[in-house]
């Protein structure tokens, strides 16, 4: 992880006397960051609050230094992915401390600890940092590429991760206010773009999969696939098991992937299934 | 006594009649053309209802290409397309009558969320004729922005006879997707910004690209660029599979195709309008067409290199550009504009075509 790498890098300057340039914790780069922060004032003076997500703190050591400088008034907060939260926890511990990092969507903020320049910055101006699923955080970017048409890497999403419904930036003393999130950065691949959306599509009950088990006589998956097709559910995949089934002889596992139009039509499928007397394996979905 | 002189006088009066209700004729239809003050009247109106939408440059494209490349982006304009200038312009020119009957049209692209989107803003009825397999996902935005949707079997029905049938019961107005004055005018506004923006700066352009469905917007864009710069060559771009604006070009006369298999579902349309084709003989300098690879691949570019969903017709412009530029047409420094048309694609579509 970028840990490794810092490492390395700081060994470089010893042995080859190159200029080490820290990505988050260097003056100027900190500096260079806040100059959103000036940007965001200039254009909306009457921003209410500014919604920053936080890798090494680097870039909300700047907006938050801009903005609070500015219009003291207005709030900052700040969002983490939770498999990488290294500013709450340096918040925590009052000092930046190592943070676990498990691979999260948002690749650009796990950074396991934060700048300790950055770190005395923000906690100086920072109101509250929040951490946010990846859940919400694929959501986040299937939204903003659905209704904005704007291609921002997980990193990028995740402030507005936190202010969709059920994040934790979702509160009542935010609603009607004027808030600015930063879309960071857009560097994603398009081949991890689409997995993305699949996992946004995915939180979003659109894109749903189970695993069903049927007869293995003739007929058997075409019955299923008819339950699905009366039920407006698009297969995606359809991929027939036969091996590892231990119980009885004369059934297989058929595990689909279908497109549905959301939590509703997935509730509905899922009735639709149990009612046909299908065995399913299918925990996303809740029916009360 | 009626000699052959008189004969003679009797025909060639005859004739000289003829010949005028014949020109008249022509010339009123030739009136019923929108003119760019028609599209400046829909800048007003649409001033502060359409996003401005921004002009982007790229400096890794201007670089590629030896040119520099303006882009007029629609995909950020409400409803993610520019059929909302047109769509809002029209029902904006309706009398209070026409107003209280509803409005009807026959889309189950842009051009009907446009509709239904302009109509809920000016609290009138729509009613959008689609037929039953539409798309569910463009069903549901119509329906979101308050279309009701009527929907007919495409294979057994005839969807100008349902439509004709609906405005006898309900009196409401026909509003179709591209052959319409007001339409015309209102997606012409689009190259009127862009003219507009970049003059600011200084510049102009040389070329303009614009995707070719129906005409709607390039005759509207061409309105523009005949004012604002009339040295400016505006280039149709069209699917390689459907090329009857191409064909129409070249014949003179509006050509009819079958619906073309391509991605670019926005120009499936199967012939120009009256209207848009007597305004782009006059003022689109040539038709171009491009594959679905070279869609796909402009799609690719706008994802990756300047952060922005642009669906598969929205990239015909850029496409056409690249073209041109390769086949060696287009002089170094030349300012290009570009339109997109919209944003608007079905998101596990977008994820096929950018994993392929």
């Amino acid at each position: 992880h970028i840990g490794e790498s810092k490492e390395y890098a700081e060994s470089l300057v010893e042995n080859e006397g190159l200029v080490y340039v820290n990505g988050y914790d260097d003056p100027p780069i900190i500096a260079g960051a806040g100059t959103i922060g000036i940007e965001i004032i200039d254009d909306l003076p009457e921003v209410d609050a500014v919604v920053v997500p936080v890798g090494g703190a680097g870039l909300i050591a700047g907006i938050s230094c801009a903005i609070k400088t500015l219009k003291p008034e207005c709030k900052v907060y700040g969002v983490e992915p939770e498999f990488c939260a290294s500013y709450c926890k340096a918040l925590a511990a009052g000092k930046p401390v190592p943070t676990e990092v498990t691979p999260t969507l948002a690749d650009g903020l796990a950074v396991p600890v934060v700048g300790p320049r950055a770190f005395e910055i923000a906690r100086h101006y920072v109101d509250e940092c929040v951490t946010t699923t990846e859940k919400m955080i694929s959501l986040a970017v299937l939204r903003l590429i659905e209704n904005e048409k704007m291609v921002v890497e997980g990193g990028g999403a995740t402030g507005l991760a936190a202010l969709l419904p059920g994040g934790a930036l979702d509160r009542p003393e935010l609603k009607g206010k004027n808030i600015v999130v930063p879309l960071c950065g857009g560097n994603i691949d398009t081949t991890v773009l689409g997995r993305v959306i699949e996992r946004g599509l995915s939180a979003d009950n659109r894109l749903c999969n189970f695993v069903a088990t049927v007869t293995d006589r003739p007929g058997g998956i075409a019955r299923l696939t008819k339950v699905l097709g009366d039920n407006e559910a698009s297969i995606k995949d359809i991929y027939h098991e036969r091996a590892w089934l231990h119980t009885n002889v004369d059934h297989v596992h058929i595990k689909c992937v279908v497109e549905l139009q959301g939590k509703e039509h997935a509730i509905r499928l899922k009735r639709a299934l149990l009612d046909h007397g299908y065995k399913l394996d299918w925990d996303s979905v809740d029916i009360d | 006594m009626p000699t052959q002189q008189a004969w003679g006088k009797k025909v060639t009066c005859l004739l000289k009649s003829y010949f005028t209700i014949i020109i008249m004729v022509s010339l009123t239809e030739a009136l019923d053309l929108p003119t760019y003050k028609d599209v400046e009247a829909a800048s007003v109106i649409l001033r502060d209802v359409a996003n401005r939408t921004p002009v982007q440059t790229s400096r890794f494209l201007d670089g590629e290409l030896g040119v520099k490349v303006f882009i007029k982006c629609e995909n950020f304009q409400r409803m993610g397309a520019f059929k909302f200038r047109g769509g809002f312009n029209a029902l904006s020119n309706l009398t209070p009558e026409e107003r209280a009957a509803g409005v009807l049209t026959y889309s189950s692209g842009n051009h009907a969320q446009a509709i239904a989107l302009s109509a809920k803003i000016l609290g009138m009825k729509a009613t959008i004729i689609m037929p039953e397999d539409a798309p569910k996902l463009k069903v549901q935005a119509t329906m979101g922005y308050g279309g009701n949707v009527l929907f007919y079997d495409r294979y057994k029905e005839d969807r100008d006879e349902v439509a004709s049938a609906l405005k006898e019961k309900t009196g409401g107005v026909l509003v179709p997707p591209y052959d319409h004055k007001h339409v015309i005018a209102g997606q012409g506004t689009s190259g009127k910004e862009l003219f507009e923006e970049i003059a600011e700066f200084g510049e102009t352009l040389d070329y303009l690209f614009v995707c070719v469905g129906g005409g709607g917007l390039i005759s509207g864009c061409a309105l523009a660029a005949d004012h604002l710069a009339p040295g400016c060559k505006v280039i149709g771009v069209e699917p390689e599979a459907g090329n009857d604006a191409q064909q129409s070009m070249e014949r003179g006369e509006i050509v009819h195709i079958d619906t073309p298999k391509t991605i670019a579902d926005g120009a499936q349309t199967q012939h120009l309008g009256k209207l848009t084709f007597g305004i782009m003989k006059e003022k689109v300098h040539k038709i171009i067409t491009v594959t679905d690879e070279e869609l796909v691949s402009c799609m690719k570019f706008f994802g990756e290199r300047m952060k922005m969903v642009v669906e598969p017709t929205g990239c015909l412009g850029l496409a056409g550009l690249k073209k041109l530029v390769r086949n060696g047409d287009i002089p170094a420094n030349s300012r290009c504009g570009v339109i997109i048309s919209g944003g608007n694609v079905d998101m596990s579509r977008y994820c096929e075509l950018l994993l392929s």
